[in-house]
């Protein structure tokens, strides 16, 4: 009962005008974003960081979601059109969404899309509901050991099982931590790694390094992506709503893709692209018309899109019940709470309540402006997409200048920001993946204050983190997840190594 | 005669995929990233186990990321795998137009920047003629003056030194 009236209480909030009117406008410019092939939801994000400094906190939460979800649901419109997935998350809809385009029914893949991220965020937001509040109850007893532990398998998680090689992936995260130590330190108030700086004096800002990395990492490469324009598709709006056969279909890969979505986004490390191509390969299995995938089956595209929308609702969960960030994007919502002074914790639900149910009321209104927004408005995102690319990229990098150039008024931000666009750019060319950077240098500072609660308390005994149960369970976990990621990495490079022995 | 054979030798080496083991360049950039961090903690003071110094976890994350570092050299170096082709075009461009935007803020202030910055990124575009990237860049000066300046009313200069 107690979650219904918190909810109740949430969606008198979520429902206030003004928050409404930032989780349209989050939504709306999330999926004008996620359109964009190419460019994925972290740079959505990292675009819009910079306005919501002038909001609430619940609405900067609700406007960060909106656009998070919008990214993701507009990446899902790029992968249908044009077979080009516009988020990472969206590839899955490609196998069924494109030859469904191709047989000229986009419209109705797109329309079911749109019900399948509806459904799937729906599931995702009840999840949310029952779930937060029994993990931060748990997380209440937590002590600085503990949280070390949690954040120490919150980062090996997030980059070790992320894609590419784990080797690098938990390079990249560990020199995240290190650019998170840069600036005075809070304990000591001696200056560290700031050469003298005075800009740097309070760190790095969070909103450089999310729009280097992300913001133009990806642009640089979308440049040459995109360089060949869009093929034309007509919507045939007279063949736009699924017949009652397609409806039927939908409805159990809809629930069943909500279900793993949400088991799977609430996991960190894991995120929708997991999710998204789990629930698509047990959909395949469980379907008597398994011949029919990757054909144009209805039921391939709202598994994956019911999934991913359900993962990208319970990514929440770990984020603003224990701290620790399962993806990047959630590592910028993080920043974003700091930045309003908020401390995302098990004391989140407790000191804040009205901005958590507000939030998770928010997903519901959310999900029904984005059904709302985009079933009229698909012809406009179909039009976007024809717009050459040449005209949109010198636009989108002059919002990222603006963006950066608006924290501080501050043009040092802007030389920042393009080494980080650079180094962004490298790490995409040398095969490092950019995401667990940002959940390092997120992290980084939270993980050393413990670390140094938990020696302090401990008398100066590191194998406290072993003795105590909570944390000794994660670090072997975490130790566990490290051998697997590390083994598995080993069994792909063998087999593809003996396999390119057999070719020639 | 295959196109192969009609190629020049400097077309062939533009056509070579990158090999991965390129990715040790990473590798060896991180290795000195861990070193200034670890020699800059030990400068700061590693304090005792009780009570961690400024710079203890600097050195520890330091150490950590030189091991990793190390095994990634070694990794990439093994690997001849066709790796993604740069384009130091798209590069250069849009490292030039953050150039252009932080001098010409400074100077004159953010219209002039929006217009320098939206000209500078699309000059690698050979499709969109000079005349095509000049009305380009005053339209998107056009649109973000009366969105960022007009519309949202950010505390941004206009215009400067004029």
């Amino acid at each position: 009962m107690d979650i219904l009236s918190n909810f109740g209480d949430g969606l008198l909030i979520a429902l206030q005008p003004y928050n409404l009117l930032y989780c349209f406008i989050g939504v709306f410019l999330g999926t004008f974003i996620g359109v964009l092939p190419g460019i994925g939801s972290m740079a959505a994000i990292s675009m819009i960081l910079p306005l919501t400094f002038y909001l609430e906190p619940t609405s900067a939460l609700v406007m960060i979601a909106g656009v998070y979800y919008g990214a993701e649901y507009g990446g899902s419109i790029a992968s249908i059109l044009m077979n080009i997935p516009g988020t990472p998350s969206s590839s899955i809809t490609c196998i069924d969404g494109y030859p469904m385009a191709r047989d000229g029914r986009a419209g109705v893949a797109l329309f079911a899309s749109a019900i399948a991220s509806f459904g799937g965020g729906i599931i995702g937001m009840v999840v949310m509901a029952l779930l937060a509040p029994v993990l931060a109850a748990l997380a209440l007893n937590f002590g600085p050991t503990e949280y070390f532990a949690v954040i120490l398998l919150g980062l090996v998680a997030a980059s070790a099982v992320s894609n590419g090689s784990p080797v690098k992936g938990v390079a990249t995260v560990v020199a995240g931590l290190m650019l998170g130590t840069i600036g005075v330190d809070i304990t000591t108030g001696a200056e560290r790694f700031t050469m003298g700086i005075p800009e740097l004096r309070d760190g790095v800002n969070l909103v450089i390094v999310a729009m280097g990395l992300f913001g133009v990492g990806e642009l640089i490469v979308s440049i040459r992506a995109n360089s060949g324009g869009a093929p034309k598709n007509r919507i045939d709006y007279a063949n736009f709503y699924p017949n009652r056969a397609e409806w039927k279909a939908m409805f159990g890969p809809i629930l069943r893709g909500g279900g793993i979505g949400s088991f799977f986004g609430a996991l960190p490390g894991t995120g929708q692209t997991v999710a998204s191509a789990i629930a698509y390969a047990v959909e395949k299995k469980l379907s008597p018309n398994r011949g029919r995938f990757g054909k144009g089956a209805i039921e391939g595209v709202a598994v994956p899109e019911s999934a991913n929308n359900s993962a990208t609702q319970t990514a929440f969960i770990p984020t603003l019940t224990l701290g620790v960030p399962g993806s990047a994007s959630m590592a910028l919502v993080i920043g974003a709470l700091m930045i309003h002074g908020v401390t995302p914790g098990p004391r989140l639900l407790i000191d804040h309540a009205d901005l958590f149910w507000g939030l998770v009321a928010s997903f519901l209104v959310g999900n029904l402006l984005l059904l709302v927004l985009n079933i009229p408005m698909i012809g406009l995102w179909v039009r976007l997409l024809q717009i050459p690319y040449k005209y949109m990229y010198p636009t989108i990098i002059v919002l990222i200048c603006i963006g950066v150039y608006s924290v501080n008024n501050n043009v040092f931000d802007i030389w920042l920001t393009l080494a980080f666009g650079w180094a962004g750019y490298l790490m995409r060319l040398f095969r490092f993946e950019p995401a667990p950077l940002l959940i390092g240098f997120v992290l980084g500072p939270m993980m050393e204050e413990q670390l140094r609660r938990a020696m302090l308390l401990s008398r100066g005994d590191p194998t406290v983190f072993l003795t105590r149960p909570i944390s000794g369970v994660l670090i072997m976990i975490t130790a566990a997840l490290l051998v697997y990621s590390f083994g598995a990495a080993l069994k792909s490079r063998r087999h593809a190594r003996q396999s390119a022995r057999l070719t020639h | 005669m295959s196109n192969l054979q009609r190629q020049s030798p400097r077309d062939l080496e533009a056509a070579r995929a990158p090999r991965a083991w390129l990715g040790a360049l990473g590798g060896v950039g991180l290795l000195a990233l861990s070193l200034v961090f670890i020699w800059g903690g030990i400068g700061l003071g590693l304090g005792a186990p009780r009570r961690l110094g400024t710079g203890a976890f600097p050195v520890i994350t330091g150490c950590a990321l030189a091991a990793l570092s190390v095994a990634i050299i070694v990794i990439d170096l093994r690997d001849t795998s066709a790796a993604e082709r740069p384009d130091w075009m798209s590069f250069a461009a849009i490292g030039a137009a953050l150039a252009a935007f932080a001098i010409v803020a400074d100077w004159f202030g953010l219209i002039p920047a929006v217009f320098a910055t939206t000209v500078v990124a699309s000059l690698p575009d050979p499709t969109l003629p000079i005349l095509g990237k000049l009305i380009l860049g005053l339209v998107v000066s056009l649109g973000c003056w009366g969105l960022f300046i007009g519309l949202l009313d950010l505390p941004l200069q206009a215009f400067k030194g004029f």
